[in-house]
């Protein structure tokens, strides 16, 4: 199953994310971690994340570049979190994909899709605020929004956080309904 | 008249010609068509583009009329209202008129749309 959540920051989408790995029940679990932590704040964003996955049986695999060599296999459900720092280190970072970042990081989930049972990605909408940013920034808008709409349109689940609330967009896994505790937070 | 909104770059316009069969060259841009275009063509995008010339050249825009002239029109409309306010006066003014316009339309609106990675979904029928 490719799984894709979306939300806005501080949405809840983490922990949607992290509870549905739990409900899929495909061990061993790898964490794919993306931000680079390059101040105080980084830091504490990944303290706070490493406590919500303490005890959920993950493995941690840093990535902040290159995911199509990301060695993944012998997993059962991968979650890799998250796809907007993932294209910010490709875009910005010295030896990162620069211009070809979306292919890049397609290729690269496209590889670990095929090395496991369940792959889920967490991501970030970005897209809503109406501001006119620079050139740079709209760039990095337009890439995110392109990687996102070509997960989206292959992954079997897409769903946007909303409050901690999922707003079920695509569900391939169950077309008939969301079966009961299985979609929802607890 | 048909209201599909979303973030930018989520493929708002690409989903509306699909959805209603309507060939990409046949739709207006809102940013540079004539403004009269509006009441002639089947599909405008970029419609916040379109209020926002309205506001930098102090031009009203009537719903009604809109209405009257073109009920079967589809319009495509960034959405713009999830950020800090703007600093500038004319962009809190172009942010503000387009979310009050977009709620009139949407209330007169048989459907709309709201559209995220690609994917649309009705969010109002009938």
């Amino acid at each position: 199953m490719l799984g894709l959540i979306t939300g806005g920051s501080g949405s809840g989408k983490s922990e949607y994310a992290e509870q549905m790995v739990l409900k899929l029940q495909k061990t061993p679990r790898l964490y794919i971690a993306t931000m680079v932590p390059f101040d105080e704040e980084c830091h504490e964003r990944i303290r706070r994340h490493r406590a919500m996955r303490k005890e959920k049986g993950f493995d941690t695999l840093e990535c902040y570049r290159g995911l199509k060599s990301a060695e993944v296999s012998g997993y059962g459900t991968v979650l890799l979190e998250c796809m907007s720092n993932l294209t910010a280190n490709e875009l910005y970072q010295e030896g990162g994909a620069g211009e070809r970042c979306v292919e890049e990081i397609l290729e690269g989930v496209r590889k670990i899709r095929a090395q496991c049972e369940h792959l889920l990605i967490v991501t970030n909408e970005v897209f809503s605020d109406g501001i006119e940013y620079d050139r740079e920034t709209r760039r990095y808008q337009r890439y995110l929004a392109e990687i996102n709409r070509r997960i989206a349109a292959r992954a079997d689940l897409v769903v946007e956080v909303v409050y901690s609330i999922p707003l079920i967009h695509k569900n391939s896994i169950c077309p008939t309904g969301v079966p009961e505790g299985f979609y929802g937070t607890e | 008249m048909i209201l599909v909104t979303g973030g930018c770059f989520q493929g708002k316009t690409d989903y509306a010609c699909e959805t209603f069969g309507i060939p990409m060259e046949e739709a207006a841009d809102g940013a540079s068509c004539p403004l009269e275009e509006l009441y002639q063509t089947r599909l405008l995008y970029h419609f916040h583009e379109y209020i926002r010339r309205l506001l930098e050249e102090n031009l009203p825009f009537s719903v009604e009329k809109l209405k009257a002239e073109n009920p079967e029109i589809i319009l495509v409309t960034n959405e713009l209202g999830y950020g800090v306010v703007p600093m500038d006066r004319f962009d809190r003014e172009y942010r503000e008129r387009t979310g009050r316009i977009c709620c009139q339309i949407a209330k007169e609106a048989e459907k709309v749309h709201r559209v995220i990675c690609g994917i649309g979904t009705v969010i109002k029928d009938g």
